[in-house]
């Protein structure tokens, strides 16, 4: 039995979600452009005044934001309402450039726990469950978001924030933890400890986890589902429209559903910025339509992935996006071909290894290289080099089938690769430090 | 005749990684009877024979090293000219294929010892025995 948190909102009719956007668009453009010069600036310089905006249809007439100009208003160019309005900043991690905060008033807070209390409802959560909330707390979105979304919907909440993983193997054991919110790599992690620990899945109580803000494989759901013994959904979100649930997978677990009544979605072509149809790969766009001191208006997300209305079996109406197939940020060119790190990972999984793994690219004689080291799996060593050998090559060859370029694989011990308690660093771009 | 099993041990190809199972090793009391390294430009595998094997491979697992155990042939042949020779002769003979070998210290200065890595353990052993060659056990291996 499918339980909603929101079933009025989730399982709205197209028409009369239609017909809510229409009416929240409307406001939010009036109140960004009344209070947000920047974007008052870009409207401007683009024609549109708030009154071309009647609803939906009309939105392709607005500017887009892109992350640059987060960076440009930087802090304050964005803020729509006054900061004695504010109660809290979130930041982004800063990994690609400079920070971005994003500002909260208690209403855009509320919205956003309300968007997570969704989540963890569609992952079978009630008041009933004990919840582990292993994301970084802080700056950082993804504790505070499901930590919040957590105590909406009643569960007992263990605000553990990353690290310390055999404490938080103790946790999950002593107070029966049932439901597990993390970074998908720190969930394989936690399962890899568990293991190491002496424990299986029959000495904790999880059924649920509920994992995202990292890009992640089917096939590494597949393998933390086994080693935790749970069914594990997927979440979306990003700094920019607030934080994790965005979007948020349900029972059916074949993409996930945005939350549309807080966040327009849209696909555009990266190159063009023209819209696509539903159902064609291009770039996320989001239209923030009830926050009010940081609403984001065409905020161009640089993930890419397709929109599709198609029926669900979990009931909800609300528009479903596929896994993004990698944040453009984390997409290499390497000899002139797109190259994503998930990529690399579906290989890996497929062929036994564990998804810890380093990639370094680099340029030799104007050329690019690109070197995998891979953890051996413990269980196909062989005291013939060969063998060995053998299974670098097997890889490689998997990998050139997936990418089209040769890589070249190293094989290096188990556990050696650091594990990450947050997002994962699984790509060394030297060519970077070049230029 | 009771095959030899050797522990093979995934070693990184950068300092220290020899160092840290000798220390395990060391530390449990453990006594190496034959050791070899093969090397390559990523990675090292580290072979060794010792008096427990049972429990070697318990204690580098549990430190989360890639261990596996494998069975091998060990023969002890005279200190002479043209031992190893006549003994790789003998497998020759019976189609038995080399994978690699190396030798180790017996207890004694009149003969040596050898590993011998083979795809067909039971071939060679009958091969070695009709040759009249003598084998070691594990057992006589460990009270070496």
């Amino acid at each position: 039995m499918e339980r909603y948190w929101n079933e009025e909102i989730e399982c709205m009719s197209r028409e009369e979600m239609k017909k809510l956007q229409d009416e929240r668009l409307v406001k939010q453009v009036k109140h960004v452009y009344e209070n947000v010069k920047y974007y008052r600036d870009l409207m401007d310089e683009k024609g549109v005044k708030p009154e071309d905006i009647k609803g939906v249809d009309d939105l392709c007439k607005l500017p887009f934001l892109s992350k640059a100009d987060l960076r440009e208003a930087y802090p304050y160019g964005l803020l729509a309402k006054p900061l004695s309005d504010c109660v809290r900043i979130q930041s982004t991690s800063g990994t690609t450039g400079k920070r971005v905060v994003a500002f909260y008033t208690q209403h855009d807070i509320d919205l956003w726990e309300d968007c997570c209390a969704r989540a963890i409802t569609a992952a079978g959560g009630t008041n009933e469950d004990v919840c582990q909330v292993c994301y970084g707390y802080g700056l950082f979105t993804g504790g505070p978001g499901l930590n919040g979304g957590s105590h909406k919907v009643g569960c007992l909440t263990l605000p553990m924030s990353s690290g310390n993983t055999e404490r938080q193997i103790t946790f999950m054991r002593d107070l029966g933890a049932t439901i597990l919110c993390c970074t998908p790599s720190y969930a394989a992690y936690i399962g890899e400890t568990l293991h190491d620990m002496g424990y299986t899945t029959d000495d904790i109580k999880l059924k649920a986890g509920i994992f995202g803000a990292e890009p992640w494989t089917e096939e590494m759901r597949r393998s933390i589902e086994a080693s935790l013994g749970i069914k594990a959904y997927d979440i979306y979100g990003l700094t920019e429209t607030s934080g994790p649930g965005v979007a948020f997978e349900c029972s059916e677990q074949n993409g996930m559903h945005i939350n549309e009544d807080n966040f327009i979605p849209e696909i555009i072509n990266p190159e063009t910025g023209e819209v696509l149809p539903e159902g064609e790969v291009g770039e996320l766009v989001f239209t923030s339509i009830t926050k009010e001191a940081f609403p984001l208006l065409r905020y161009r997300t640089r993930d890419l992935c397709v929109l599709s209305r198609e029926k669900c079996s979990c009931g909800r109406t609300l528009i479903k996006m596929t896994k993004p197939m990698g944040r453009s940020d984390d997409m290499m060119i390497i000899r002139g071909v797109n190259v994503f790190p998930s990529q690399i990972e579906t290989v890996l999984i497929e062929q036994g290894y564990s998804p810890n793994y380093l990639i370094e690219v680099d340029r030799v004689n104007n050329s690019d290289t690109l070197d995998i080291s891979v953890e051996m799996n413990p269980d196909q060593l062989s005291d013939k080099v060969k063998d060995m050998q053998d299974q670098e090559r097997a890889l490689a060859a998997a990998i050139k089938t997936m990418l089209g370029i040769s890589p070249k694989v190293h094989l290096v011990s188990p556990k050696s690769i650091t594990r990450s308690e947050g997002k994962a660093v699984r790509v060394i771009d030297k060519r970077k430090l070049h230029d | 005749m009771a095959n030899v099993r050797q522990i093979s041990v995934f070693l990184d190809n950068k300092p220290n990684q020899l160092t840290g199972v000798m220390k395990l090793i060391k530390e449990s009391n453990i006594n190496i009877r034959a050791l070899s390294i093969a090397d390559t430009k990523d990675f090292g595998i580290l072979r060794i024979i010792v008096n427990d094997t049972d429990k070697t491979v318990d204690i580098l697992r549990k430190a989360s090293y890639a261990a596996a155990v494998t069975e091998i042939v060990a023969i002890s042949i005279p200190d002479a000219p043209g031992q190893l020779s006549r003994a790789l002769d003998i497998l020759g003979s019976e189609n038995v294929n080399i994978e690699y070998l190396y030798a180790f210290l017996g207890t004694s200065d009149k003969s040596v010892s050898f590993v011998i890595r083979v795809d067909d353990n039971e071939n060679a052993a009958s091969a070695l025995t009709k040759g009249g060659i003598i084998q070691l056990t594990e057992n006589d291996i460990s009270e070496m």
